[in-house]
């Protein structure tokens, strides 16, 4: 298995941390290296993923707006070219309409707060393997 | 007070000093003794002998083993004098002395979610179902204190709870609601929003010729929330957090004097990551700091005691909890009468808000957060709160619909109404596991009280990163237990069905077109103020930082201006610059 990076973040108010410290612990007891961002706009965090070459981009959202703001993302992700090998995930509360939906527009998984380890593991892996 | 001893060692003096009268004569208890051994040697299982004591394990529990059964030699050490009677020192049994007979609590339901006008319906609706408070939750770029049109703001504007970018807002939202009755609440977790939120609220009573004198209600304003439990693009250091905390308990005090001007939130450090324990004892350690800067300001602490409120939670562990709230209560008395030698009985009353916890509540299977809320709810009630929001069963998914939000109201009214439980004073008091518990929880509260005192303060131990670790180490260590099943929450990792159905509910979602009808409305009012005195009160303001003026008279003068939340912001960190918190990996 190759060396695994995950940029994580936080739309710019989420002012919930538990699950992003939460799926920061899982990924590294995995062995993969995570970057935690914090609370950035899709601007800065796919200025980020590009300065760090990150495979995975997680974000963390309690507070709605996740379908705006990941339109935002995956936009610019395509414009700074690194859309088409991010791997992108989405985990916190939405409703349940908005994962159908992030699944339609492109990202690999999305993970409400009783996910497993196992299964946000098994997403990225799988996802990296599709690639390689 | 003296500084040089911390609270324990000051509490453990007074105990000795006081006169104690046993409950239990010693032959008593020998006789017990013995015939408890005779017992546990003849009846009791080889097995339920070996695991006599064991620590049950919730989510945010406490880490407190319990026995299999409890006697009056667990509670060999009580006397009457630790339990007193309701409404006298030292308060364990309730603060008053005729607790829910006289007044039910304070049924006090989260609202805010929508447009500032379909919020004003929920809260009128509410209270016309017997709601008797109102409590207003913010969205989060309020919260944030980020105006509706900065860009950060973006997608993320009335999403979860009412977006309120100037004093006028809070026009529409109180719209026929008179706050000169009503008990409000006004969710705004930190110092730097209570300072903004505050005046705006009291700028609309202005406007509709309400005497700041007549408003009830509190505001969180605790600097904890703002530097530990919130996540943020950016942050003003711990000690000018507190600062800002302490002008505003000093101007509030002052001209709003009913209402409760610190409302020291445990419950979100809790259901972040920490123990019911450090919930309490971190609260405690910001309310020992708080009246000590207020005591160098120049004020009493029974006069900042008086309106010093609690917010907890209330989670699963059912006599965990209801033992939590007494032993708090003991404690917070014995803190204000040994340690600070307060007179004020008002001063001595550990008065608390209660919410129950968000945590506990699964995605699978809703219905059965009804069940868990309503648990936790009695739980509070026979833990003598004040006031209650009860968790709606829906808030795994989005805000509460209105019927989950009736629900909730509900589940309140049916234990008021048809328990019977409000009927009498402290029904568990005296049980000799739930005083037993009292104790064990006022100790362990005391030791980690103690800890954060010995490492110099609860505002040092934020700067270094004591509390952000404590978290961190505690959502690791839950997170374990979750996945390995030691905690159980059913449907979710116990008992779980084995085909999961999303269920069919209403759920809140982002409305972009009255995002941006609320942003061009924010435009406007810019264009229609007097924008040269806003922005002379502003550098006023400014200039008010960075002496020591009270920053809370000069965001008054702001906000009648029309100063937006994110005028006010801004003017915060440029004065007080920005704060790197400690990482938390």
């Amino acid at each position: 298995m190759r060396h695994i990076k995950v940029l994580l973040a936080q739309f710019p108010l989420e002012t919930h941390s538990r699950g992003i410290i939460t799926v920061a612990g899982m990924l590294r007891d995995s062995g993969m290296e995570v970057v935690l961002l914090g609370n950035a706009t899709p601007q800065q965090i796919v200025e980020t993923a590009v300065q760090e070459d990150a495979d995975v981009i997680g974000i963390s959202t309690y507070v709605g707006g996740e379908l705006t703001l990941s339109t935002d993302l995956l936009n610019e992700a395509t414009k700074k070219g690194i859309r088409d090998r991010t791997l992108f995930l989405l985990g916190g509360v939405f409703p349940p309409r908005s994962a159908v939906e992030l699944q339609k527009m492109g990202f690999r998984g999305t993970f409400p707060p009783s996910s497993t380890k196992e299964e946000i593991v098994a997403c990225i892996e799988e996802g990296m393997k599709a690639w390689t | 007070m003296d500084p040089g001893r911390t609270t324990k060692e000051i509490l453990n003096e007074t105990r000795s000093q006081t006169e104690r009268t046993p409950l239990y004569s010693p032959a008593a208890l020998e006789k017990l003794s013995n015939s408890l051994d005779q017992w546990l040697n003849s009846v009791v299982s080889d097995r339920d002998r070996e695991q006599f004591h064991t620590t049950p394990i919730s989510l945010v529990g406490f880490d407190l083993p319990r026995s299999l059964l409890y006697t009056p030699l667990n509670i060999a050490g009580t006397t009457y004098e630790d339990l007193g009677f309701p409404g006298q020192e030292p308060y364990t049994r309730g603060i008053h002395p005729n607790m829910y007979r006289g007044k039910f609590l304070t049924m006090r339901q989260l609202c805010g979610a929508g447009s500032r006008e379909q919020i004003n319906q929920r809260i009128r609706s509410l209270l016309g179902h017997g709601a008797s408070g109102v409590n207003l939750i913010l969205d989060a770029a309020t919260i944030q204190m980020y105006d509706s049109d900065e860009p950060e703001a973006k997608g993320q504007v009335g999403t979860v709870g009412a977006p309120i970018d100037c004093s006028e807002d809070m026009d529409t939202i109180f719209q026929n609601i008179p706050i000169d009755e009503t008990s409000v609440s006004i969710v705004t977790h930190y110092p730097q929003n209570t300072a903004i939120l505050m005046p705006m609220y009291l700028v609309m009573a202005e406007r509709r010729n309400i005497p700041w004198g007549t408003l009830q209600g509190s505001v969180q304003n605790d600097f904890v929330m703002e530097t530990v439990v919130r996540s943020a693009p950016q942050y003003i250091s711990p000690r000018n957090a507190f600062r800002i905390q302490c002008d505003n308990i000093e101007f509030i005090r002052k001209h709003v004097p009913k209402w409760n001007c610190v409302t020291l939130n445990g419950y979100n450090v809790r259901e972040f990551g920490t123990s019911g324990i450090t919930e309490m004892s971190v609260a405690l350690a910001n309310a020992i700091e708080t009246i000590t800067e207020m005591q160098r300001r120049g004020y009493e602490p029974d006069y900042t005691g008086e309106r010093i409120a609690f917010f907890w939670s209330v989670a699963s562990d059912f006599f965990g909890e209801v033992a939590r709230l007494r032993a708090v209560r003991r404690l917070w008395y014995r803190i204000m009468r040994y340690r600070f030698q307060a007179k004020n009985p008002r001063a001595m009353w550990m008065r608390c808000h209660v919410q129950t916890s968000g945590l506990s509540l699964t995605r699978e299977e809703p219905m059965n957060n009804i069940v868990r809320a309503a648990y936790q709810a009695l739980a509070a009630i026979l833990g003598g709160a004040q006031s209650l929001h009860v968790d709606s069963y829906d808030e795994a998914y989005s805000v509460p619909s209105e019927e989950a939000s009736l629900l909730s109201l509900r589940t309140q009214q049916v234990i008021q109404a048809e328990t019977a439980v409000t009927d009498l004073v402290d029904p568990l008091g005296g049980s000799f596991y739930i005083e037993s518990l009292t104790n064990a929880m006022e100790q362990s509260i005391l030791d980690e009280l103690d800890e954060i005192e010995k490492m110099g303060g609860l505002i040092l131990a934020v700067e270094k990163g004591w509390l952000h670790r404590c978290i961190h180490d505690h959502i690791a260590k839950e997170q374990q237990m979750i996945a390995d099943g030691r905690i159980k929450l059913i449907g979710r990792n116990y008992l779980r069905s084995a085909e999961a159905k999303v269920p069919d509910l209403w759920v809140h979602e982002n409305d972009a077109e009255a995002e941006a009808m609320i942003g061009q409305k924010l435009r406007l009012r810019r264009e229609q103020r007097d924008n040269q005195e806003l922005w002379r009160r502003i550098d006023n303001l400014r200039l008010a930082c960075r002496t020591n003026d009270n920053v809370m008279a000069f965001c008054v003068e702001a906000v009648r201006a029309g100063a937006t939340k994110g005028e006010i912001r801004r003017a915060f960190s440029e004065a007080f610059g920005t704060w790197t918190p400690p990482r938390w990996l």
